[in-house]
């Protein structure tokens, strides 16, 4: 055993030296991510496709580790400690709990973190402000804030019947306890009532969307993980009641929402990506303030809105990017 | 690697005092109490939240931890012996019962630490001269300490009751201890331990979220029964070191996968498989030795 230990040990240093010598060895950079899920998969993709757009190539520039704390906050800490025995020059940490535990190891560091992802980055204390970057110590980074008072607008917009509003959600997440109570502090101004249904688990989803029925005009889902994992469940109680369901992910649209708003987030890996380039490029964390994400999108599915017996008026039409209609996806020119 | 080695062995500590709690249950009384899952995110809410938002002391606000991580016990042991719920069930109740008083208790599903004065903090500025061996120097010293203290607890008259209550319930009624409060006793001791490191790993990993609770059965669980296999022993001493050995060992594991899983070929999404293969080598080596390899006999 200590044999084959030692025999490991040599050959990786080995291989460490040889690549060394090379010549222009790449710079290493740490991706990790809390857990395995569609949007997050995207952020990576698009992280890495505009550091290769910038100059910094995969196995050429930068050389990436990957990690997943596969859903175990447990294992952001020891994800960060690997990174940082390694030697990364960047850590991009998807979701807040990676970012804190990275932001925690690297305390004190030149190393700097870029964190994606991240709905609240003040609350979470990953930066001091949200416009000025100078006391950010070695973390920026960019937030997936949605705006949850223009979502509500746009409910109200289809229908001046519509007044209170079911939201469905997971008081564990962080940032779904956000956008919610985000909701509530912004519907009164826009005359709704939110009611909120609360699931803690997927299992629980379908349970929490069937307690609105009858209670609801419509029903709101944020960039809830939990309930987007079983968005079916939500769909199935909304048509039960014929009312509009509006989801709060594009990606989302087809499985039967009528209404998706929100980034696309593999454009998010992208403005990800370019945070990552400027620091770089030579730019440190503390010179480059958190961007929030702009440019939410409206899209419209029309074979949902058929099943609710829900015409759209003309405004929303308006402002949608692209519709879903007899089982495709039609973007606007 | 030597640091990596160090942090592991920093998490093997400190997670150990989950596992030593997980023990108590499941080893000594031999109650299966899943309350623990929700224990750990109660101490590590605690721990945090009155650091945060009080600005209390960490050490009083790990002390605070403990002692509302034993409510959680009695709580369980109460549902049980007083209500008559199975213990399974009793646990899982408590369990899910913690999921939204932890919610509570935080106000939000996550509390950051990195502006706060942690216990690692402190440690690391008042050890400055151990370097980055100052955490695990005090790791090592607190949980030699409850190692310890445990070990003298189950040698006096309420410890053996205790070990009693597990091994033969008939037997120590008819010595005339209550098991009911034996029973309740014990959980609200383990319970407090899981909640102790629980707060301990909030400190130490900087943040406490409301989902680092769960698994904390099983990986206390993997903990006792791995190095349970490694020190087969029936002595007390022996049977905290063991549990603390297969905490070391877990975290040495998973610090392994991380390192070198994709080494040997594996990716980022395979973390948990590889750990549990580590373990898995861990579990069947000392077997494999003590099958093939002939030692001289001691004469």
């Amino acid at each position: 055993m200590r044999r084959l230990v030692q025999g490991v040990v040599l050959g990786l240093l080995v291989l460490g030296l040889g690549a060394a010598l090379v010549g222009g060895a790449p710079i290493k950079i740490g991706i990790c991510k809390i857990v395995e899920h569609p949007a997050l998969d995207a952020v990576e993709r698009g992280t890495i496709a505009a550091l290769a757009a910038a100059g910094y190539r995969e196995g050429k520039e930068v050389e990436y580790l990957w990690a997943s704390a596969q859903g175990d906050p447990n294992n952001a800490t020891p994800i960060a400690q690997n990174f940082r025995s390694q030697g990364v020059s960047v850590v991009v940490a998807i979701s807040t709990p990676m970012a804190l535990a990275a932001a925690e190891v690297f305390k004190g560091t030149d190393t700097a973190i870029v964190f994606s992802a991240v709905t609240d980055p003040v609350a979470a204390a990953l930066v001091a402000s949200a416009t000025d970057p100078s006391g950010n110590g070695n973390v920026t980074g960019v937030s997936d804030l949605i705006d949850v008072a223009s979502d509500l607008k746009l409910l109200r917009e289809l229908s001046p019947s519509i007044k209170r509003v079911g939201i469905v959600y997971n008081p564990g997440e962080a940032n779904s306890d956000r956008l919610t109570r985000n909701a509530e502090a912004a519907a009164p101004g826009l005359g709704l009532v939110i009611i909120k249904a609360v699931a803690d688990s997927t299992a629980n989803v379908a349970m929490a969307a069937q307690s609105l029925v009858g209670r609801v005009d419509a029903i709101y889902v944020t960039t809830d993980n939990t309930v987007v994992s079983a968005i079916d469940a939500v769909v199935a109680a909304a048509n039960e009641a014929k009312i509009p369901f509006l989801m709060a992910d594009p990606t989302s649209l087809k499985f039967g929402p009528a209404i998706a708003t929100g980034f696309d987030y593999y454009r998010h890996g992208e403005i990800t990506g370019g945070v990552v380039a400027q620091i770089l490029g030579g730019k440190k964390p503390n010179q480059i303030p958190v961007t929030y994400q702009t440019g939410a999108q409206v899209q419209l599915n029309l074979d949902a809105a058929g099943k609710i017996g829900l015409t759209f008026p003309q405004t929303v039409i308006d402002q949608a990017s692209a519709i879903y209609y007899g089982g495709t996806l039609w973007e606007r020119e | 690697m030597v640091a990596l080695l160090m942090h592991a062995a920093e998490q093997g500590l400190v997670y150990g005092i989950a596992a030593l709690g997980v023990f108590i249950s499941y080893r000594i009384l031999r109650f299966p109490d899943l309350t623990v899952d929700g224990s750990f995110v109660t101490g590590a809410a605690i721990a945090s939240s009155l650091v945060v938002l009080q600005g209390l002391d960490p050490v009083v606000a790990l002390a605070v931890a403990f002692a509302v991580g034993s409510l959680a016990g009695v709580l369980t042991g109460l549902l049980n012996t007083r209500l008559g719920i199975t213990d399974l069930l009793a646990g899982v109740l408590s369990m899910i019962m913690l999921y939204s008083i932890n919610l509570r208790i935080m106000g939000r599903p996550n509390i950051s630490l990195l502006r706060a004065e942690t216990i690692t903090r402190s440690i690391t500025a008042l050890f400055a001269p151990l370097g980055s061996a100052a955490v695990l120097v005090f790791l090592a010293g607190i949980v030699l300490f409850i190692k310890l203290v445990l070990d003298f607890f189950f040698k006096t008259e309420v410890g053996l009751a205790l070990r009693a209550t597990g091994d033969n319930e008939a037997m120590i009624t008819a010595q005339g201890v209550n098991t009911k409060t034996m029973k309740v006793a014990g959980l609200a001791l383990s319970n407090g331990l899981v909640a102790l490191s629980g707060g301990l790993v909030a400190h130490y990993s900087g943040f406490a979220d409301v989902g680092m609770g769960i698994g904390t059965i099983v990986t206390g669980l993997a903990a006792v029964i791995l190095g349970g296999s490694l020190i087969r022993s029936r002595r007390v001493g022996w049977m905290t070191a063991s549990v603390l050995l297969g905490s070391l060992i877990y975290r040495i594991a998973v610090m392994f996968a991380l390192r070198y899983g994709y080494v040997i070929g594996f990716q980022a999404s395979d973390l948990k498989l590889v750990t549990s293969l580590l373990v898995i080598v861990a579990l069947v080596v000392p077997a494999l030795r003590d099958r093939f390899v002939r030692r001289p006999k001691p004469c």
